[in-house]
């Protein structure tokens, strides 16, 4: 203990930051783009008048309302420990940095507000004015996605703020919203938000194929997010290429980070996997010739500047190379296979007007949603990691916003947090087998039951209500 | 001009500490009455009538609590630093309390067992103690002064005093005030005779006991920081100080007597009131002695879009909320499962 006192807090900080946030990123994609989907699915049962389609869209609503209600804790969490972890951060640049999180905690607050009153208003409401109420939140999701990115943009691409002595003097509030890279985070981390939700929601139902069901519901349900997926796969390798060569100039060490590039040079090859040693060499990895030079300005001749070309105490070290290195080429690799999955999909739709037959296809869509998690994941890492040392790039290190705070007390916290965390995500999972369990027995004929979720039914009077729950 | 601005901001930020005091302390204060609701027959009645009331915004009043640390962040960035640099022991504990809270919440209805039941009201009831004392005691120790000055104050100083344990006490009092008084209501919306009269008596326990962990309160205050203690009293605080002295027995006494006009329009006035008091006696200061409105604030620019966003939020959000609970007391929301 006494030894641990001694310690800064930075390692124990880094653990906990990175284990809070990689559980909310996976919260992300439902909570933002489930809504949207939700709402297509209200229409499709609308417009087409199809009672199948409108019980789809009731029960993905509490699904939703669920996830959202996680995403809430979650989220709260994150938002204190800027506080308890970085207070540096804040304290010198939340002038600026801040105006991102200011904007989400507003479309958050709007958000909550009308999931609650579409998730209770689908019996009382008439069922024009419900879609219609629905309708605000896909911009409120959009527009809090866009405030968090611009928050992390700025971490990367600071920008809008006039300092004097160490202190923000002034702040050009345009400036700091609209870094140059929100503007390929936001449409890349978008896209990624409707492809996850549309393979994460299809993925249930691929399974539900996989063991016999062909009905008009399970074909509606699939069908309907894994074409959203679909779609997004081919706008998600373009806005990641962009993103990749974007990167190229404004964080150049993050880039060389991903490319694990060395020395700066022309006809620089694209490794594929593989690690880098401390003196540069690169081993076990498959390397394209000239490739990465290609792809950078559409020349081999390109010339790519590699790591060695910087302080080293300005650019991540070997292993954050590595894993960005690695969780970069993971993530492009997933996207292919994604791509060539919605090829596949495209394909039936377009030559057999149906979905695939194949059992082999339902297979791969009933794991897309997992690899479409694990891509947001490596993303994620890939932009944070490589960003090392950096809490914002070239301008305030990691270490200097972590907190006085021994590392004793940021372990404990830690600790604490995993076990919490492990609970609620046995909470969550135990709360969405049941509601699955109940929906199947419903389908199967048998008589809904109350009770077993947090938005129970309201009774009229406590005596009414039946025991059990 | 800027300081205007920055009045208003910390005006915003005083609401939503009020809003989260409130709304955030009426459910604070059900979970309180249901860790006290023991195993009778009645408790549990009073547990089931806890639940019912609490599921439909069970995760809204934490928005406030965000949008008080955001408003800190952005508007106010040296005050962010400095109170978590000192309270951070505090703000772990309370945030760990709350995360359990709405987790164990959530799992009481998935719970089969009858064990694991109980244990999950437990959790969740400890939880709803320990969350309002230990924010409210960040507050308590940021009244005492001892944030943000000598490096010689460690943080488990400025965290643990006489001031700071005040003012939790003070907030888990207040709550349960509040929860009582709620749930006086929602027992006579589901026309539950007997748990009116039930938690009637709790609301008038609950305002005695204000009453006198108040009194200690200030007798703390008045040692560790006089200076606040008088403008409580004599000051810019006494107008709100002398409405919550006012409103707490009114309630005390409408329910006594079973009157249920505005009785909680009134409690909200009186817990709200004793926020206001507190925040009019410590400005113009954000840390007490050390750092003025002023001198915390933001650059313009970024006050302004603040205020520009919290204008928004007066216009969009406020009607929002309004037809929501406008639909849920009028019960025409209904769970769609």
């Amino acid at each position: 203990m006494l030894l641990l006192d001694a310690e800064t807090a930075l390692l124990p900080s880094r653990i906990q930051m990175a284990f809070t946030l990689a559980t909310h990123v996976l919260l992300v994609p439902l909570g933002v783009a489930m809504p949207a989907i939700t709402l297509l699915m209200e229409g499709i049962g609308l417009w087409r008048k199809d009672p199948v389609a409108l019980r789809i869209a009731r029960r993905w609503s509490v699904v939703m309302a669920v996830q959202f209600a996680v995403g809430a804790v979650t989220g709260t969490i994150l938002s204190f420990e800027f506080g308890i972890l970085w207070p540096g951060l804040l304290g010198h640049y939340g002038a600026a940095f801040g105006l991102g999180f200011a904007i989400e905690g507003w479309a958050f607050f709007l958000e909550a507000v009308f999931i609650g009153i579409y998730l209770y208003g689908w019996n009382r409401l008439r069922p024009r004015t419900h879609f219609l109420v629905g309708l605000v939140l896909p911009p409120t999701g959009l527009l809090g996605s866009f405030a968090v990115l611009a928050a992390n943009s700025w971490m990367n691409t600071p920008g809008g703020v006039t300092i004097q002595d160490g202190r923000v003097v002034d702040v050009d509030v345009a400036a700091a919203l609209f870094t140059r890279a929100l503007g390929y985070e936001f449409w890349h981390f978008t896209t990624a938000l409707y492809l996850t939700a549309g393979f994460v929601i299809a993925s249930v139902y691929a399974v539900a194929w996989l063991r016999g069901r062909r009905d008009h519901y399970v074909r509606l349900a699939f069908f309907v997010p894994f074409a959203i997926g679909a779609l997004m796969t081919p706008v998600q390798l373009v806005t990641g290429d962009l993103s990749s060569r974007a990167v190229a100039v404004d964080e150049p060490t993050k880039y060389a980070a991903t490319e694990a590039t060395w020395s700066t040079q022309s006809h620089n090859p694209e490794v594929i996997g593989g690690f880098i040693d401390s003196s540069g060499q690169i081993h076990f990895g498959v390397p394209i010739p000239s490739l990465n030079s290609f792809l950078l300005g559409y020349s081999p001749d390109t010339v790519v500047r590699g790591l060695s070309s910087f302080p080293a105490n300005t650019r991540p070290n070997v292993v954050e190379v590595n894993i960005t290195h690695l969780a970069f080429d993971a993530m492009v690799g997933l996207g292919f296979v994604g791509f060539a999955v919605s090829l596949w999909f495209g394909w039936a739709l377009w030559r057999k007007r149906d979905l695939p037959l194949s059992r082999w296809f339902y297979r791969l869509a009933a794991c897309a949603g997992a690899g479409a998690y694990v891509a947001v994941e490596l993303g994620w890492i890939t932009t944070e990691v490589g960003r090392q040392p950096w809490i914002v790039y070239g301008v305030m290190r990691v270490g200097d916003a972590v907190t006085d705070a021994p590392a004793s007390f940021v372990w404990t916290m830690l600790s604490v947090l995993v076990v919490v965390y492990a609970l609620i995500a046995f909470f969550f999972v135990t709360l969405l087998r049941r509601l699955a369990a109940r929906w199947r027995r419903e389908d199967a004929g048998g008589s809904p039951e109350e009770g077993g979720v947090p938005y129970g039914p309201r009774p009229q009077s406590i005596e009414g209500r039946p025991e059990g729950g | 001009m800027n300081d205007l601005l920055a009045d208003l901001i910390a005006l915003v930020l005083l609401i939503g500490i009020t809003a989260y005091s409130t709304a955030g302390g009426a459910d604070f204060g059900a979970g309180i009455w249901d860790l006290l609701a023991g195993s009778s027959p009645r408790g549990r009645e009073a547990r089931e009538l806890i639940d019912h009331a609490m599921a439909p915004v069970w995760e809204v009043n934490n928005v406030w609590l965000v949008l008080c640390i955001v408003v800190v962040w952005t508007g106010f960035p040296t005050l962010f630093q400095s109170i978590f640099a000192s309270l951070y022991p505090l703000f772990a504990i309370a945030l760990i309390g709350l995360v359990l809270r709405g987790a164990f919440f959530a799992f009481r209805h998935v719970a089969d067992q009858p064990r694991a039941r109980r244990m999950a009201d437990l959790v969740f009831g400890i939880s709803s103690v320990v969350t309002p004392f230990f924010f409210a005691a960040s507050l308590g120790a940021i009244a005492s002064g001892q944030v943000g000055g000598h490096p010689a104050i460690t943080a488990l100083q400025a965290s643990f005093n006489p001031m700071s344990m005040a003012f939790g006490a003070v907030s888990v009092v207040a709550t349960a005030f509040t929860g009582a008084s709620f749930l006086v209501g929602d027992a006579r919306r589901y026309g539950a005779g007997e748990l009116v009269s039930y938690f009637r008596r709790r609301v008038i326990a609950s305002a005695a006991a204000l009453v006198v962990v108040g009194s200690i309160a200030l007798v703390t205050i008045e040692v560790q920081a006089p200076s606040l203690a008088q403008r409580m009293l004599l000051g810019p605080g006494t107008p709100f100080a002398l409405v919550t002295m006012v409103l707490v027995p009114l309630v005390a006494f409408l329910m006594w007597r079973s009157r249920f006009t505005l009785f909680r329009l009134l409690t909200i006035a009186a817990v709200g009131s004793l926020v206001f008091a507190w925040g009019f006696a410590q400005s113009p200061y954000l840390l007490p002695g050390r750092l003025t409105i002023e001198q915390a604030a933001s650059p313009q620019s970024t006050e302004i879009l603040l205020v520009v966003v919290t204008l928004g939020v007066v216009f969009v959000i406020g009607p929002a909320m309004g037809f929501l609970y406008y639909l849920d007391q009028r019960g025409e929301l209904e769970s769609p499962e």
